[in-house]
């Protein structure tokens, strides 16, 4: 069976993007320059959800469009989804700035 | 690199050709149900309560809209009674549009009869005017003369693969071609601000967007709400977006990579051509008035879609005179509203286009469009209300 596809943004990235329903176990191909990178997802990846290409541990930044989307907010595995479960974004945290405040 | 438009005497080009009738009211509506080709606006706001510097961005819309170059001619009637701020009076109105060379009328109940005998003289006036509007001729014209605005909504990830550069690339074109494109929604460049501010064309124009995140920013933080429960929206979140970072690096996409001349507020017309950021809030009934009032000839939406329903109605009205064009580049979405939707960039997710490809023919589009050729949403009479982006409170 060939292999499903997802999109890498930026070369810095640790996160791409599946553009075909992937299922755990099934293997990935994502196109770079040059080559192609693949790995076994170890769960579901929805079209257009993140597949993670690296361990990621809690509190590293997570990268898309080599740019910061947000940090792990728990230890996650290459090769699985990364999504609101796992990933939280550190911006305009009303929530954060109110428990600074108190 | 040109398209047939309408030749206006202050030298702008116009894609369409109406008689607008405004502001909102009975009187407004009762003409633009009887006399075709003329376009209103509804509202649920007229200013009552309002400080003066939201009234002045209400006078600021109603003026741009009539000062679009879509616009052939204006008829301003003098609002409900009891409204009878400085910055909202008919007459002021009427002399900021008139002075773009336009014909504009004023009908004011108090003079001609009460809301009746207005009604009937704006009737009479209506069909003349559209009537001699329909006398002007399209003509070949560069595109210099499209301005364009554009917002990114019910964004997924195909937004920012395919969706958004697709409208970089047309955005790009139309900025080499001399033209003007704006894109804006403020919040949803928080994550992503130094790389818009890296492309401004002046040290000020990066502080100034640098600054404008910030207020929302600050706003978003005094709130004490997570913000990940309000923005990135629940259809963002189905379609694939984490975070707001990742939801605004995704939708810069669709400013290109042309310098950015300058920040505009709701509804301020640029003051050359050129790409500008538009300090807006990203709702669609509030972004698209405020594109067209900037002076935008042909507005865009493009969709993510993030699994909406099958046979989906998507409808567009609120850009007001601006054709207002869908797209998107979501396969399940465009399978779902086909009907509705002018231009696909799925097709670059599928391999069967490039960017570039997809590029050129969402340019192609736009100047069949901006020609003539109806938006997919101008098939339908329906009408959304416009909710005018005012900040400051009311009393």
């Amino acid at each position: 069976m060939p292999a499903k596809r997802a999109l890498i943004m930026h070369p810095t990235d640790n996160v791409a993007t599946a553009v075909e329903e992937i299922q755990g176990g099934e293997e990935v191909a994502i196109p770079v320059v040059g080559t192609a990178l693949t790995l076994c997802a170890i769960e579901a990846i929805p079209f257009g959800f993140k597949i993670a290409l690296q361990e990621i541990p809690r509190g590293q930044i997570i990268r898309k469009y080599g740019e910061t989307i947000g940090k792990a907010s728990r230890p996650i595995a290459k090769g699985a989804l990364v999504h609101i479960h796992n990933l939280e974004g550190t911006r305009a945290r009303g929530d954060l700035a109110k428990k600074e405040d108190a | 690199m040109s398209f047939l438009g309408y030749v206006r005497s202050d030298g702008s080009v116009g894609t369409r050709n109406y008689v607008l009738v405004i502001p909102q009211g009975i009187i407004a509506k009762s003409v633009c149900d009887f006399v075709a080709g003329t376009k209103g606006i509804l509202t649920v706001d007229h200013g009552s309560g309002r400080t003066a510097n939201d009234r002045e961005q209400i006078a600021r819309l109603l003026i741009g809209l009539g000062k679009n170059p879509n616009v052939a001619s204006v008829i301003v009637h003098a609002a409900s009674p009891g409204v009878g701020y400085p910055e909202l009076r008919a007459e002021r109105l009427a002399d900021e549009i008139a002075a773009s060379g336009k014909r504009v009328e004023v009908l004011d109940p108090a003079t001609d009869g009460g809301t009746y005998g207005a009604i009937v003289k704006g009737i009479q006036l209506a069909r003349l005017m559209v009537h001699e509007a329909s006398k002007l001729r399209r003509v070949e014209v560069g595109d210099e003369h499209l301005c364009l605005g554009v917002k990114c909504g019910y964004s997924d990830t195909t937004s920012g693969i395919a969706g958004n550069p697709a409208v970089g690339y047309l955005y790009d074109k139309i900025v080499a071609a001399g033209g003007t494109a704006m894109f804006g929604e403020t919040t949803e460049i928080i994550g992503a601000e130094q790389a818009v501010a890296r492309r401004a064309a002046t040290p000020e124009v990066a502080r100034a967007i640098l600054d404008a995140v910030a207020v929302v920013e600050e706003k978003a933080k005094a709130s004490g709400q997570d913000i990940r429960t309000v923005n990135p929206v629940p259809s963002n979140i189905k379609g694939g977006i984490s975070s707001l970072e990742e939801k605004s690096l995704g939708a810069i996409h669709k400013a290109g990579t042309a310098p950015i001349r300058g920040v505009l507020g709701y509804a301020e017309r640029p003051a050359g051509k050129g790409l500008y950021f538009v300090d807006n809030w990203m709702g669609h009934l509030s972004i698209f008035a405020g594109y067209a009032a900037a002076g935008a000839n042909l507005v865009l939406f493009q969709l993510g879609g993030g699994g909406v329903a099958g046979r989906t109605l998507l409808e567009g009205s609120p850009s007001v005179v601006a054709p207002f064009l869908w797209a998107t580049a979501n396969p399940k979405t465009y399978a779902a509203a086909q009907d509705s939707i002018d231009f696909y960039s799925g097709t670059v997710i599928e391999g069967s286009e490039t960017p570039e490809e997809a590029g050129e023919r969402f340019y192609r589009t736009v100047i069949e469009v901006a020609s003539g050729t109806l938006a997919r949403s101008e098939t339908l009479y329906y009408t959304e209300p416009i909710d005018m982006y005012l900040q400051e409170p009311r009393f």
